[in-house]
């Protein structure tokens, strides 16, 4: 995005719904007099606060419209160097499905649907593998106190701290009719991202969804632009990749699942389309592999800058259930893979990263279910090994698709992925009982193969109960 | 869900047992399966009870022989006044035209659900006059369909825009002047822009239970679902029928067909999805609509149909929306396909199949007044049934369908009214016989606390309650029997006033939203049994309540959710 002029500036400004209640007050303050001098009103404004109000709103609009720069390195060099061994590691597992899928070819009784780059548990796998490095060099006393399957030294913010800042989701009340109808025009009319914010925190009215997203986006009015730049993606499209091939064989996964086999074809086109797009290497918030190239590889990474992974269909299937256009998903898509899910997949200290979810869901059952995370240790079944699965995925095929959006809606109204630690909390709390009664890793398996139903605010209770 | 009401009903209770109940059918699919369930007999002569009969046998052997009083068959006389495509719009038009004659503009407005449709080769002209001015409009898009009369599963429709395209169809028929009947068609006007889910046409299959015309008596049911075609949808190419029509026996013959989940989405899932896009509102009002198009087309037939007590009917009423989600009726089915291609499906027509035998009431054990049965809600009697203003609903179609619990407590307050009703003749006889009341009494008391359930109301009668290890269900059958003694009774119906709303009020509020899925409001004209049978339910319901309140949406979520596969396969395993 470019830098703003200071007509856009007031546009925006005029946009947003705090800006006009500063102009009401201001009004109300000189309602009696009759000359009203620039110098009255900057005083009138320091005097009740207006002033830091409106340089807070403006502050917010620059920074918004500031791009925001890919993180390359990170601050921590021991993750650097983790994550180039991370895209060799992944170099050498394209190599395999690679050859995989040459014998295929060649001897067609022999198929192998399940071929992929990476999936959640060679993540994990990955990430366990920096206990034992750090180890050996500084921290060797700290491990030996700790059972934690990652116990790296990051800064982490204090669990307490996420539990406190969702706690409002438990107060959720019944809205009245009347009050989601004015929630309804508040989001046709807002939008400043701090206002849409605070709306998605607390309560999106189905239906206005897409819009309060695509607003979020700043993609309200571009339309055509969105269409024309999937056409172009399409056209490309026509030139087969080999990973083509692999989110093919992504996409049966997708078509078991009852809410959205409807839509397998229309993943898949995304998907396609999304390992084309050009534009996701600047936009992406995290770099998910270090962009080694490698001079005699068969295959280099994508376009996108790192590979696609098992499940990746997963991300766009729920937002299928917003829009019907197709061009209008995959930009909600790549936005959202793009600010939030590329975390989720990122070998890096931030606050979002895998690597800072799961160290907090450690932190958080360790010390309010000892108990738990004891007993799943000893039978071999490590807490994080359980809800890798709906961390990384975000729940999706666990939770009905509303469900799901709802945890979007989270992600959006804090800018932030923490609610899954939330959610993965609870989710554990909730099988707590069964899973104290398991004893080896097959009852475990048998408890999450029963059939069951989770649901986001279910799940935020049970996160919070002793 | 049957098998309840052999749980809860003693032998001696029923009117007819279910083990002297013969039935004839010729189907081998779900219906043969819904009937042994019942664990009823088959027989091959005429001494059935019930007989599940193709179209064609009505046609031909009915009129022909006598029916003995107890025996239900499922087919009405004439019913292709409604089911064969021509004759319905035909109904149709004139029951509009009378309504306007009569100066019920606004009813007549409503007949507006199907599409501009001509009779061919018998309207030909008129048609032709139609083709010619939307042409001359500039209009050369306009896609129109042919259907063949008569025939099912797709077979023999074609879509076309040019009159060319037809002009082969009119040679043939020309040929063929002997024989008209041959080759005739309905044009109908193309709904061109239906709505898509994931760039695929489907259109719905809700089922509609129909067991009297006079006074109209129709029974919907919750569950039905949307048939997806396989292909892209495509405006322009009209000659791919994938794209076109959503029927399995079209969709099967594809290539890509998937054999795990059929192509189909559940009533359920579908509501989910729209809700989610649309909104709670939106959508309500076009499920509603649904209903009413249903009730409205049965009502254009209502007085053309011969009415018969022998017989009932279960309609599959296939519906489309378009994209402005309007409802579309494109046909109605008198004998739907009752062959399931997933266990899922399987289990789905069993269970309606089920719940159409216990409206049925072979067994004779039913009031006629019930609300709910199984999976199906009465939606009309004589006049449009309405939900009261306060109700979350506007019509059940495609909430949860909780049947299994329904019928539970059904069977439960039948069981009461039935050994309620069995104690009164009984006690009358020995009144009659002047003496040894006592005697009799402590017998039956005897014998009846020999077993659970319904005998455990004795003793709320006199006044002693056993302390049994079965306390709650023990309160909750003792409350009831304060309202039950005068229950059930003809003579009595009118002294007993059924409670309004606000009794259960307040508080059963709080379980509505919750379970809202499972209560059924009140309705004053009701008969006073079902009081009992709320209370029962509502009692039963309040051990349940979840604990926590979720806000507003999601508890309209609730409703629906978990209604995708998953629970409906627990709750019909």
């Amino acid at each position: 995005m470019q830098q703003l002029d200071n007509q856009e500036i007031l546009m925006k400004l005029k946009s947003s719904k705090q800006f006009w209640d500063i102009k009401k007050k201001i009004k109300q303050g000189f309602s009696d007099q009759q000359k009203i001098g620039v110098n009255d009103i900057q005083k009138f404004a320091q005097s009740c606060e207006i002033e830091d109000q409106l340089i807070k709103l403006i502050s917010h609009i620059l920074k918004k419209s500031k791009k925001r720069e890919t993180l390359k390195e990170d601050q921590i060099e021991f993750l650097n160097t983790s994550k180039i061994k991370w895209t060799e590691l992944l170099f050498k597992n394209l190599d395999i499905v690679h050859q995989k899928t040459k014998n295929q070819e060649e001897d067609d009784t022999n198929t192998d649907s399940k071929l992929y780059i990476y999936d959640e548990k060679n993540l994990l796998a990955f990430l366990q593998t920096f206990k034992q490095q750090q180890s050996n060099n500084l921290y060797q006393n700290v491990q030996f106190q700790s059972n934690k399957i990652l116990n790296i030294n990051i800064p982490l913010k204090s669990s307490q701290s996420i539990l406190d800042k969702y706690q409002y989701l438990l107060l959720q009340e019944e809205l009245s009719d009347e009050k989601i109808n004015k929630i309804r025009k508040q989001i046709e009319n807002e939008h400043l991202d701090i206002e849409l914010e605070k709306i998605a925190q607390t309560f999106v009215p189905n239906g206005e969804r897409c819009l309060l997203y695509l607003k979020y986006f700043e993609f309200d009015h571009q339309d055509t632009v969105l269409q024309q730049h999937f056409v172009k993606l399409q056209k490309e499209c026509l030139n087969q990749l080999f990973y083509d091939e692999l989110l093919e064989i992504d996409g049966h996964e997708i078509s078991e699942d009852t809410f959205y086999f409807v839509f397998q074809e229309q993943i898949l086109t995304c998907l396609k389309c999304f390992i084309r797009d050009r534009t996701i290497k600047e936009n992406i918030r995290i770099q998910l592999q270090s962009g080694i190239k490698k001079e005699h590889a068969e295959f280099q990474l994508p376009i996108t800058g790192f590979f696609p992974f098992k499940n990746i269909s997963k991300y766009v299937a729920p937002l299928c259930y917003l829009s019907t256009k197709i061009h209008i998903i995959y930009a909600l898509f790549k936005e959202f893979f793009c600010r939030y899910f590329c975390f989720l997949h990122a070998i890096s200290s931030e606050s979002n990263s895998i690597l800072s979810l799961c160290m907090q869901i450690e932190e958080i059952v360790s010390t309010r279910s000892p108990k738990l995370f004891h007993h799943l240790k000893v039978i071999g079944c490590d807490t994080l090994k359980l809800i890798i699965h709906q961390l990384v995925y975000c729940f999706i095929g666990d939770m009905d698709p509303p469900h799901i959006l709802t945890i979007y809606d989270q992600i959006i109204g804090h800018d932030s992925l923490e609610i899954l630690v939330i959610l993965c909390v609870g989710f554990l709390n909730k099988y707590k009982s069964k899973l104290l009664l398991a004893k080896n890793q097959e009852n475990v398996q048998q408890i999450f193969s029963e059939l069951r139903e989770d649901r986001f605010q279910e799940l935020v209770q049970y996160a919070y109960k002793q | 869900m049957s098998e309840y009401f052999r749980k809860y009903i003693k032998k001696e209770h029923y009117a007819n047992h279910y083990s002297n109940l013969k039935f004839k059918t010729s189907f081998r699919n779900c219906i043969l399966e819904a009937f042994k369930r019942r664990l009823w007999k088959e027989t091959d002569g005429d001494d059935w009870d019930i007989m599940w009969a193709e179209k064609e046998w009505i046609h031909e052997v009915m009129d022909h022989t006598h029916l003995q009083s107890n025996q239900k068959i499922n087919h009405f006389r004439n019913h292709y006044e409604l089911t064969r495509k021509d004759l319905m719009i035909k109904n149709f038009k004139r029951y509009k035209k009378n309504l306007e004659r009569e100066g019920k503009q606004e009813e007549a407005n409503n007949y507006n659900f199907f599409p501009l449709t001509f009779h061919l080769p018998s309207e030909y002209p008129i048609f032709f006059e139609e083709f010619k001015r939307q042409t001359n409009n500039g209009d050369t898009k306009t896609a129109w369909i042919m259907k063949p009369i008569g025939k099912s599963q797709g077979k023999g429709i074609f879509i076309f825009n040019k009159i060319q395209q037809i002009s082969q169809w009119k040679n043939t028929l020309r040929y063929n002047q002997d024989n008209p009947q041959a080759e005739a068609y309905i044009v109908q006007k193309y709904i061109a822009d239906p709505l898509l889910i994931g760039g695929k046409k489907f259109d719905m299959r809700i089922y509609l239970l129909c067991t009297s015309y006079q006074p109209l008596t129709l029974y919907l049911y919750r569950t039905g679902f949307a048939r997806f075609t396989h292909h892209r949808y495509d405006n322009e190419d009209i000659s791919n029928t994938y794209v076109h029509l959503t029927n399995v026996a079209i969709q099967k013959t594809s290539d890509n067909y998937d054999e795990k989940l059929g192509g189909k989405w559940n009533l359920q899932t579908l509501k989910l999805y729209l809700m989610t896009k649309y909104g709670q509102e939106k959508v309500a009002e076009t499920f509603y609509n649904i209903q009413m198009l249903m009730i409205r087309s049965l009502q254009a037939v209502q007085k053309i149909i011969i009415n018969d007590k022998h017989c009932f009917e279960l309609y599959g009423f296939d519906i489309l929306l378009d994209a402005q989600l309007k409802p579309w009726l494109l046909e109605v089915n008198a004998s739907p396909s009752m062959t399931s291609n997933t266990p899922v499906d399987f289990e789905l027509k069993c269970g309606l199949l089920d719940d159409v035998f216990t409206i049925i009431d072979l067994e004779k054990v039913l009031t006629g007044n019930e609300e709910q049965i199984g999976g199906f809600d009465l939606i009309c009697k004589g006049t449009p049934i309405k939900l009261p203003i306060n109700s979350t609903f506007t019509t059940y179609l495609g909430a949860f369908n909780n049947r299994q619990q329904q019928l539970k407590k059904i069977a439960k307050s039948t069981a009461i009214r039935l050994a309620q009703t069995y104690q009164e003749s009984q006690t009358k006889a020995i009144e009659v016989g002047s003496k040894g009341q006592k005697e009799k009494e402590e017998k039956d008391k005897q014998m009846r606390s020999s077993s659970k359930g319904p005998q455990v109301m004795q003793n709320g009668v006199n006044g002693s309650i056993k302390t049994n290890n079965q306390s709650k269900q023990n309160t909750i059958i003792k409350r009831n029997t304060t309202n039950l003694p005068t229950l059930g009774t003809v003579q009595n119906k009118n002294n007993v006033k059924r409670y309004p709303l606000q009794n259960a009020g307040q508080q059963s509020q709080q379980i509505q939203q919750s379970q809202s899925n499972s209560s059924k409001k009140n309705n004053p004209n009701e008969d006073s049994m079902l009081s009992a049978n709320q209370k029962l339910q509502k009692l039963t319901q309040e051990s349940k309540i979840n604990q926590f309140q979720p806000y507003k949406q999601q508890s309209q979520y609730n409703d629906v959710m978990g209604m995708g596969s998953r629970n409906l396969q627990k709750n019909e395993e």
